[in-house]
């Protein structure tokens, strides 16, 4: 392979464990790491800062619901790569405090001054905290602020209970509401796909406010969202908790080129729909259903198209931000999304992590957070 | 259905995008975001229609429209502004020659649709995709009500200038109203108002305040000399050490001219350490010099402080008391700070009592000139100096040392001047009509510093002596030579003038002045007078028999006589001879004697 040098997983949960697959990540002469761990280790948090911080050489990654290296599903333990070349790491901080666009802005613009910005870099890797509620402004002011386009792929880390805590790695130990920009030292070619079919639709979102989605056709959305599933489906959300039956259901914003963008609801709450990522007032849903054969259609073609276009197939490095909610749907059957996706890859350096959200190019060039989505990223 | 609903919440979605911010950018941005994202949009771009000093304005029908680009997502292209993008610029100019709406594929096959914002701007998508013609359509709707929205943004943001520069102008005015037009400190009626406030609070807080005076010594003459320039920045200099001083605590005003006060305010019990503390760092920003025109100016100050509640509780008494103080200051020429006594207030009043009496003397003749002759070494009389003496109806006869100090404090020394030229005038004319020994040349009058400045003072002299029909030679002029090295410059000229017209002037108290060899060269003055003090038992002292023998040498280089003052005793006398000083007066002659006596001596 041409930038990997190391690869060490585990899928023993002890901090242990971890220490000894840093110190031979080390050894290995790696210049830059990549460490994603999954959320169901034991890790001390206090230990864990310590141990990021005792290295000087670039680090990267973060805690996932979930990870994957080639085939496998790795849901507890750790996976390490040492990379040849020294990736640079850029982390803007305390993004929960900025609370107006031009806040951001300023934030932004001081950072890729100091960055340059970034010129002569146009590909990257995005880790960032999942649970961060401000990460679409940040995506969009990024976009807005760089003086040229870049190529992007990503994935939001952090605990599938939806509670908050330091879940992304760097150097300086371990961070909360922060994003990680990796500069890669190679054209990184991305391709996205969900697989989501309509069943029902169109509906008005007459009401939203940012994540929330308020009313549908001006009635109350989590009524319209039940009626629309109960009476197509055997599902009766008086008798089985929310998140069971809505990760079968997602909704989808038709944009101008009739493409769904995916938005998970993952809570209700006052007859209100919580999902990951916005939902534009006005806009237009569609009440979406899965099917484990489409989905994984999907994630093959994406597959299909990314590893075919490489001119080096057998050297090349390959990461997956798959969403979580794909394995909570398909559950066992998610292996095979793997199988297909790993098929496709001439080369072994294949990893990734079941995130919260994923970061991707949409077709236009702009940066977009996509949910229930699959973005595969080959450098 | 679907595409119908589809295009019904498109414009539903930009049409909510409107108006949500009153800032015509902001405003405009927020819609831009929308449609970039709505849209699918690879770029998107708005250009205002602008007046022609470049403010975003409506488009008057018939006026040349003038577009400017307003915004861009994203703000530059591959790094390139999208001013240099040329494509772009292109097809804004012919989106802004046709107004109409206009759509283009770009070689890389990228698509340019262009939209007007009517009397307002342009509005640029770029896309990856051919936007349907439905779709366009449907945005039509949305530009009218984004095009009224502008219009609400341009006046709301009239008004906002407006408001803005209201206020500008109500902080000026109410700045003006506090603060001193030249310094930028307090005013006096703020001061006031400060203090009123201070006082206010020491009785309801029990707490302790000062009023601090200060006011620089020396100030006047740099001002006069250098002209106002010099002295204004020195002020400001100043006033911004002193402003340095400022906190919760402690005020700065300028109280008028070269005084400033210092108000300090909510001290507790140590508040005495507290006012000592403050004058010693008021001493010490005057001990960096004042730099002004590559010239540097070195200056000091008089203070005086009064203290409230305890000494008074009423403003305009608070800055008296402390004005007060600061005089005491000035006349003992202190450093320290003096606080304010009620026995400086009783010495004024009586200060002020004692000039009435003057004033009131002058006009009853209570004046008189005493005239004590001066002596060559042969013994002839070769002139006199005229000499105040005042009879005081009440205490009898004053000295000179008391009277003539306060006197010069306030005007009435200008009338005791003339009254003094006028009146030896008089005498001189009486003399020339006697028959005088030959030897008998000069009467001298003593002049102080503020006739010497009076622009007018030699019209004076030279009608004094016309109306009294005397030979201008016979009248002499004594300065003493601290009053001349304070006006040195304008000394010489005057000096040199009076000799022109025939009036001989001399230098009195030499020796005490510090002169500098350089300025008396060039005084013409005729006569150095040695002071008294190195009179005083010259035989006995080499100190002064070296200091009068450098006089002595001085006068002869410079051509001058030299006269020594004060000879008492027949030792002084024949030592003064020694060292070559050959004219005299002193009681060794006589003591000054009233005109008719000094006749008596002539005859």
């Amino acid at each position: 392979m041409d930038g990997q040098i190391f690869t060490w997983q585990t899928q023993n949960d002890t901090f242990d464990d971890l220490k000894q697959g840093l110190i031979l990540a080390k050894n290995s002469g790696a210049k830059s790491l990549m460490i994603l761990t999954c959320t169901q280790n034991s890790y001390p948090e206090q230990d864990l800062n310590t141990l990021l911080q005792s290295y000087s050489l670039p680090i990267f990654g973060g805690i996932y619901p979930m990870i994957t290296h080639k085939e496998k599903l790795i849901k507890q333990g750790a996976l390490i790569i040492g990379f040849k070349e020294r990736y640079e790491v850029s982390i803007f901080s305390d993004l929960h405090l900025l609370k107006s666009e031009d806040a951001l802005e300023d934030l932004i613009n001081s950072q890729l001054e100091k960055n340059k910005n970034f010129h002569g870099q146009d590909n990257f890797l995005m880790f960032y905290d999942g649970l961060m509620t401000n990460i679409e402004d940040f995506i969009d002011s990024i976009f807005e602020c760089l003086d040229h386009s870049i190529t992007i792929a990503g994935g939001g880390a952090g605990h599938l209970d939806f509670i908050q805590r330091p879940c992304i790695f760097t150097n300086q130990g371990l961070h909360t509401n922060v994003v990680l920009l990796v500069t890669l030292p190679r054209k990184l070619t991305t391709s996205i796909a969900h697989g989501w079919k309509i069943l029902q639709g169109p509906y008005l979102v007459s009401e939203a406010q940012g994540q929330t989605v308020q009313s549908l056709n001006y009635q109350p959305a989590f009524e319209i969202y039940s009626q629309a599933i109960e009476n197509a489906s055997e599902y009766k959300f008086q008798t089985e908790n929310f998140f069971d039956i809505a990760k079968h259901f997602p909704l989808g914003i038709d944009d101008m080129s009739n493409n769904l963008i995916v938005r998970d609801p993952i809570l209700t709450e006052n007859n209100h729909l919580q999902c990951v990522g916005k939902i534009p007032i006005n806009s237009m849903v569609y009440l979406l259903e899965g099917d484990i054969n489409n989905l994984i259609n999907a994630a093959e073609e994406a597959a299909v198209n990314v590893f075919s276009n490489s001119n080096n197939p057998t050297e090349q490095i390959a990461m997956v931000f798959d969403c979580i909610s794909r394995v909570l749907y398909m559950e066992d059957e998610f292996d095979r999304e793997l199988q297909v996706i790993n098929k496709h890859c001439s080369s072994s350096a294949l990893f990734g992590v079941l995130s919260i959200g994923e970061i991707a190019n949409s077709k236009s060039g702009s940066i977009r957070l996509l949910n229930k989505s699959t973005v595969i990223g080959a450098w | 259905m679907n595409k119908a609903l589809f295009i019904i919440s498109l414009q539903h979605e930009l049409a909510m995008a409107i108006g949500n911010k009153l800032d015509l950018k902001a405003m405009l941005k927020v819609f831009l975001k929308v449609c970039f994202n709505r849209l699918n949009l690879t770029s998107a771009h708005i250009y205002v229609h602008c007046d022609y000093s470049g403010i975003p304005s409506k488009l008057v029908p018939l006026e040349i429209t003038n577009y400017q680009h307003l915004l861009s997502i994203p703000k530059r292209k591959q790094g390139v502004p999208w001013s240099q993008d040329e494509v772009l610029c292109n097809f804004t100019e012919k989106l802004n020659n046709e107004q109409v709406s206009l759509s283009f594929k770009c070689e890389n096959g990228q698509h340019l649709f262009g939209f007007i914002i009517p009397n307002h701007g342009l509005l640029i998508f770029e896309s990856h995709y051919e936007i349907e013609p439905e779709v366009q359509k449907a945005l039509l709707p949305i530009l009218q009500k984004l095009s009224t929205s502008c219009y609400t943004s341009l006046i709301h943001d009239s008004l906002v200038k407006e408001v803005h520069s209201r206020q500008l102008i109500e902080e000026k005015v109410a700045f003006q109203a506090e603060h001193d037009g030249l310094t930028g400190l307090f005013n006096r009626q703020h001061l006031n108002k400060l203090l009123t406030d201070a006082i206010e609070d020491a009785h309801t807080n029990k707490n302790f305040g000062s009023v601090i005076f200060i006011d620089l010594n020396q100030f006047k003459p740099i001002n006069d000399a250098m002209g106002h320039g010099v002295g204004d920045q020195i002020l400001v200099t100043l006033a911004n050490r002193l402003n340095s001083l400022s906190n919760e605590h402690l005020d700065v005003a300028r109280f008028g001219g070269d005084e400033f006060i210092v108000l300090l305010k909510g001290l507790n019990h140590n508040y005495q350490e507290t006012i000592i503390q403050v004058i010693e760092e008021i001493n010490q920003l005057l001990t960096i010099p004042f730099v002004v025109k590559a010239n540097s100016y070195k200056l000091n100050c008089s203070i005086g402080y009064a203290l409230f509640p305890l000494q008074s509780s009423t403003a305009n008494n608070l800055i008296k008391f402390a004005d007060i103080a600061m005089y005491e200051a000035k006349r003992e020429k202190s450093r320290q700070g003096k606080q304010y006594k009620p026995v400086m207030s009783d010495k004024i009043k009586k200060r002020l009592a004692y000039v009435d009496d003057m004033k009131q003397g002058l006009e009853n003749g209570d004046f008189k000139l005493f005239y004590q002759p001066q002596y060559n070494s042969d013994g002839n009389i070769i002139g006199a100096e005229a000499l105040l003496r005042w009879h005081h109806p009440l205490y009898g006869m004053e000295s000179p040392a008391v009277y003539i100090p306060i006197a010069e404090e306030s005007d009435l020394i200008l009338d005791i001047g003339q009254w003094v030229l006028e009146q030896a005038c008089r005498d001189i004319n009486k003399l020339e009509k006697l028959k005088l020994p030959k030897t008998f040349k000069k009467v001298a009058i003593n002049v102080s510093a503020k006739q010497l400045i009076q622009h007018d003072f030699q019209d004076k002299v030279m009608r004094a002596i016309k109306q009294n029909n005397i030979p201008a030679e016979i009248l002499a002029l004594e300065l003493t030579e601290n009053l001349l090295v304070e006006n040195i410059e304008d000394s010489i000229k005057l000096i040199a003038s009076l000799k022109a017209n025939d009036i001989d002037c001399s230098i009195d108290d030499f020796g005490t002045g510090y002169s500098s060899l350089t300025y008396l060269k060039r005084i013409p003055a005729s006569v150095l007078k040695i002071d008294r003090s190195f009179v005083a038992n010259i035989e006995k002292s080499k100190e002064s028999a070296a200091i009068a023998s450098m006089i002595i040498s001085l006068g002869e280089t410079l051509n001058m006589d030299i006269l020594a003052e004060g000879v008492e005793t027949l030792d002084e006398l024949n030592c003064l001879k020694d060292l070559g000083c050959y004219q005299y007066q002193g009681y060794y002659f006589n003591k000054p004697v009233p005109f008719n006596e000094l006749v008596k001596l002539l005859n």
